[in-house]
């Protein structure tokens, strides 16, 4: 009695007609998600006359009626030439790398103790994460700028990578995660077995949560990637600016270069891509396993 | 017992991507630790503008090379400088040994008791070594607070009216007879014109729009009014504001309107610069060479004039932006400082390079007479725009940098909406009778500032 | 007994290189804010106490309250435009029949890789006047005003359209993985009883993706009360009208820009004050719920 296998005309035909109106639909939306980035792409190709002149790629006589002699990759040029881009991409490699790796080691550690052991001032704890999660991060900016100067860390990476390795939103995630996919028996068992808590957590916990650990990897290597105010206020060696800041300072008090802006922001665009392409199939795992037990 | 050893088996917990990224880490680590670091002495120098940098850096190389004076030109974000300013200031961290701050940045520097400001007070060296006679009086203003100054002026940025000379020509118009802006709005009102026959105006006299604040407070300086008096005093409401955004009022809507909204530095502006949809702008010198870079296809078609002036033989020019170079106070080392900042901005071939490049005149009034400030500019059509602008550089009107600037701002832009608002729904256009409103809705934002000065105790002190 | 021990040892030793660093680098400034919360600053090396003063100059400043209106608003239509048109993405590209599922996702979900900075000046550009992307696709397609002044007079709604397209394709992608752990059995014996779409939508698929929904609305609350940098950028500041202003804006202003960091920083505790009691409160609630 399955309806499914009675396949008339009429009914494939529907079929059809609702695979066309979700392809249209999906295709539709991906064109407007899209179109933003063709346009940042079409705008880091044009030199400054052209990008006020022209929407997407200068008009002109050429196919589908574009000026392709008027293309240029002098945006692109520029930025690695003029503005030592290259440093600044390894600076931010290092510094998401280092955050990302510290901060999810520091978050699943934390995690774990907070969902899977019993322990006096766990709930205190718990509620200390779950308030920090509301705190507007500009509230902090002027007193820790004071603690980092106390304890000499201006200017220097450390000063960076420090804070961010303490991560309540990752501890957060974990704690989530264990909680929806570790159950305690096993952990149990483990004991009866003589395994040692630290064993207990690289052998069983970390390997179930393994999804988790690729999402906030990912997470927090986007975040920092992408973070400009705190790196902007801490460092001041220019050879120590990460991409997000060097691109930031392209931008002018009334005057801007788009051309050159736009040209940043691909560049910026590529490496994470890359990287998301390489950690999707774990990020999407992982964020579901966190949300799970919300 | 056979599911744990299945667990325990079930392998690594690192994925390959986690496995790229620590070789990232690792790479990465390796270049940042190997790198040769840049040597870093002698002064420290903050700068905002690339501009700026880009004029610095030979300087400084070639003092170094001299073994002159040894200074380090760091180039931060405009935002960043300020938000590294109020840190360093609040934490008192060392920060800069020179400092150059723009006037957006100045009144967060500038606010608190006179010895609470993080700047050194240069009144005294400025009287001392006669050099504050040779700066041009009124470009002091932003960076003086109760009488005392904390900074050199980088610039004076006079405004004046830049006009496309091809379209006036064909109008028929003689645009440099109109000297007052009754004159300019009653003659340049035949410049409003339906050029696609759509309904729609595709010309308009003036660039200006209830949202182009800088303008409209340009606007009100001109007309002698502002946010703040000299002292600090909140003048929101005064009678000149409210006449002066009356009239500004009819200029942006009714039938008397003449003003387009084109903004400045952005795609849609430009577009409609260059299809003529806006003649005049309000132009000060720095904006000058924006305009070249950005709008090359203008060139020769525009042309510069004094602003048409509010009343009959009154001021012809206002001021738009400014730049000071300051000395912060944790600096071991003032006097070479000091000695640093005058030969900055007093450099003769210093100020030669800043109009060359950015159209922007020297404050230094023993300068005004070079020749190549005199040199004609093509993009211009030849005219000497140095000139023009030094011609008006004594007259610019004086403004403070008040702490409240922003929440003023904010004030002043509500009430222009407010009143345009007020105007198209009562369909009064006559700056006569919007004049009571707008001094009425002026009131309302100045209590709503004052309101703000005095939640501060320190504010309610200095003025019980 | 000894057993227990064991185990809290392990407990803090794990959590030490958490809570060291959160404590030093959290915990501190955060007590300096609260610090400076009930002082006067005024240039900011001056402080001076003033004990509630900020807190009751807050609670009848109108500029707090237009911001926290604004933040709301922002909240709500993150809550009510954004993560519906995430689910029905999420549902689109979940029909057993669509390929190329991977493809579509990683378009969607994309414009997370663009940093805040680039999407507030891209985002300038695409709502201008006439030349705007927006404008001009939208008068091509549906002879929409070329005139439409987003960032003059619609600054919300350009904000929630940024928004849109910045975080849509995030959401859905937790919406994703959701709906594919819904029990297909589930929704087919659904069908076999007679069930509509709406039916099965409102009885087997939300019960099941509710836990991620109730993630998400609380991620997006969280991510609209810190919403600062887009706005900032986008508006060069509050906007016209302070449109566009909100809460950890103003706190921004009132720190960095008048030079107050005591009333920023008692901006920042009203805020966190404020949700932490709406979470509190939405707990009980939800507690009350289930029982």
């Amino acid at each position: 009695m399955t309806p499914t296998l009675s396949i008339t005309p009429r009914r494939t035909l529907a079929k059809l007609s609702a695979a066309c109106l979700t392809y249209a639909m999906l295709a539709a939306s991906a064109a407007i998600v899209l179109t933003p980035f063709a346009y940042l792409l079409a705008s880091s190709l044009k030199t400054g006359e052209d990008f006020f002149g022209s929407l997407f790629l200068p008009a002109g006589e050429g196919v589908f009626g574009v000026a392709w002699g008027r293309i240029t990759s002098a945006n692109y040029t520029r930025l690695i030439s003029e503005f030592d881009f290259t440093n600044n991409i390894v600076n931010s490699v290092f510094l998401a790398s280092t955050t990302s790796i510290l901060a999810t080691l520091g978050a699943a550690m934390g995690g774990y103790a907070l969902a899977m052991i019993r322990f006096p001032g766990r709930r205190f704890v718990t509620n200390l994460v779950l308030f920090a999660l509301i705190i507007p991060a500009a509230l902090m900016l002027a007193p820790s700028y004071q603690l980092l100067y106390f304890l000499g860390l201006l200017d220097t990476y450390t000063g960076l990578i420090l804070p961010a390795a303490a991560p309540a939103f990752g501890v957060f995630l974990f704690r989530q995660a264990f909680l929806s996919s570790l159950p305690p028996q096993l952990l149990e068992a483990g004991r009866i077995d003589g395994c040692g808590e630290l064993r207990l957590f690289v052998s069983i916990g970390l390997p179930l949560v393994r999804p988790m650990i690729g999402a906030f990897v990912l997470i927090t290597y986007l975040g920092t990637w992408n973070n400009f105010i705190w790196p902007q206020i801490v460092l001041q060696s220019p050879e120590k600016l990460p991409l997000s800041v060097a691109i930031a300072q392209l931008r002018g008090v009334y005057s801007q270069d788009y051309g050159l802006l736009m040209a940043g922001t691909v560049i910026s665009i590529a490496p994470v891509l890359v990287l998301f392409l390489l950690l999707q199939r774990e990020f999407i795992a992982g964020l579901t396993a966190g949300a799970v037990k919300g | 017992m056979i599911r744990l050893r299945q667990y325990l088996r079930s392998g690594s917990p690192i994925s390959p991507g986690v496995v790229v990224i620590a070789g990232l880490m690792l790479a990465s680590a390796a270049w940042v630790a190997v790198r040769p670091v840049a040597q870093r002495d002698g002064l420290s120098f903050w700068v905002f503008a690339r501009t700026h940098y880009q004029m610095y850096v030979p300087v400084a190389d070639r003092w170094r090379e001299a073994g002159g004076h040894r200074l380090d030109v760091a180039l931060l974000s405009a935002d960043a400088l300020p938000r590294r300013l109020i840190a360093s200031m609040h934490a008192g961290t060392h920060m800069a040994d020179l400092v150059e701050i723009e006037r957006s940045m100045a009144s967060q520097v500038f606010s608190g008791p006179i010895d609470g400001i993080g700047l050194i007070d240069l009144t005294d060296r400025l009287h001392a070594e006669g050099l504050y006679d040779r700066f041009n009086e009124p470009s002091f203003a932003p960076w003086t607070v109760s009488g005392r100054v904390f900074g050199l002026p980088h610039d004076v940025h006079p405004v004046l009216l830049c006009y496309r000379a091809d379209l006036v020509e064909e109008a028929g118009i003689d645009i440099t007879s109109l000297t007052t802006w009754a004159s300019f709005k009653e003659a340049m009102r035949a410049m409003v014109v339906d050029l696609d026959g759509d309904g729609r105006p595709d010309r308009y006299p003036l660039s200006l729009s209830e949202t182009h604040l800088d303008q409209i407070e340009a606007l009100l300086l001109q007309a002698g009014g502002g946010l703040f008096d000299i002292d600090g005093v909140p003048t929101l409401a005064s009678d000149v504001n409210a006449a002066t955004l009356a009239e500004i009022t009819t200029w942006l809507t009714g039938p008397g309107r003449i003003a387009g909204d084109a903004p400045e530095f952005s795609a849609s502006g430009n577009r409609l610069r260059l299809e003529g949809y806006v003649v005049c702008s309000l132009m000060s010198d720095w904006l000058t060479s924006v305009w070249e870079s950005d709008l090359p296809q203008l060139e020769g078609k525009l042309r510069l004039m004094p602003l048409p002036a509010w009343e009959p033989g009154g001021r012809r020019t206002s001021v738009w932006g400014g730049t000071m170079i300051g000395i912060p106070k944790t600096t071991p080392d003032p006097e070479q400082a000091w000695a640093v900042a005058k030969e900055l901005y007093l450099s003769e071939p210093l100020a030669r390079e800043l109009y060359e490049r950015a159209g922007i005149i020297s404050p230094v009034r023993a300068l005004w007479d070079r020749g190549w400030y005199a040199a004609p500019r093509a993009y211009f059509g030849g005219q000497r725009t140095g000139r023009l602008y030094l011609e008006q550089a004594p007259d610019v009107p004086r403004r403070v940098s008040s702490p409240f600037d922003t929440i003023a701002k904010a004030g002043l832009q509500d009430v222009v909406i407010q009143l345009k608002r007020h105007a198209e729904e009562t369909g009064v256009y006559d700056a006569a009778a919007l004049q009571p409103v707008a001094k009425q809705l002026l009131e309302a934002a100045e209590a709503r500032v004052r309101w703000h000065m005095n939640r501060n105790v320190f504010v309610r002190e200095r003025s019980p | 007994m000894n057993h227990h021990a064991a185990q809290s040892r392990a407990a803090y030793l794990f959590l030490t290189p958490f809570l060291a660093l959160f404590v030093v680098f959290l915990i501190y400034p955060l007590v300096q804010s609260l610090w400076l919360a009930f002082q006067q600053t005024h240039g900011p090396s001056i402080t001076r106490y003033v004990g509630l003063d900020n807190f009751k100059s807050i609670a009848v400043d109108r500029l707090f309250w237009k911001a926290f209106w604004n933040t709301a608003v922002f909240a709500l239509a993150s809550v009510c435009i954004q993560l519906p048109i995430a689910l029905g993405l999420a549902m689109l590209l979940n029909r057993p029949d669509v390929r190329g599922r991977a493809f579509f996702r990683l378009i969607f979900f994309s414009p997370a890789l663009v940093g805040l900075v680039f999407v507030a000046v891209l985002f300038g550009l695409i709502f201008e006047k006439r030349t705007g992307l927006l404008n001009v696709t939208l008068h091509a397609v549906a002879g929409f005003d070329p005139e439409f002044p987003w960032l003059q007079q619609y600054v919300m709604p350009a904000l929630i359209i940024a928004a849109l397209w910045l975080y849509a394709g995030f959401n859905m992608v937790f919406f994703l993985a959701a709906l594919q752990n819904v029990s297909r059995d589930l929704l087919e014996a659904a069908t076999v009883d007679g069930a509509g779409p709406l039916r099965r939508f409102l009885h087997v698929t939300l019960p099941a993706i509710r836990p991620v929904g109730s993630f998400l609305v609380l991620l997006s609350l969280i991510g609209s009360f810190q919403l600062f940098e887009l706005p900032y950028i986008l508006l060069g500041g509050g906007g016209p009208d302070n449109q566009g202003l909100t809460v950890v804006m103003y706190l921004y202003q009132a720190g960095f820009d008048a030079g107050d960091l005591g009333y920023a920083s008692a901006i920042g505790w009203t805020i966190a004050i404020l949700l932490g009691g709406f979470a509190v409160a939405q707990r009980y609630v939800s507690a009350l719920d289930e029982r």
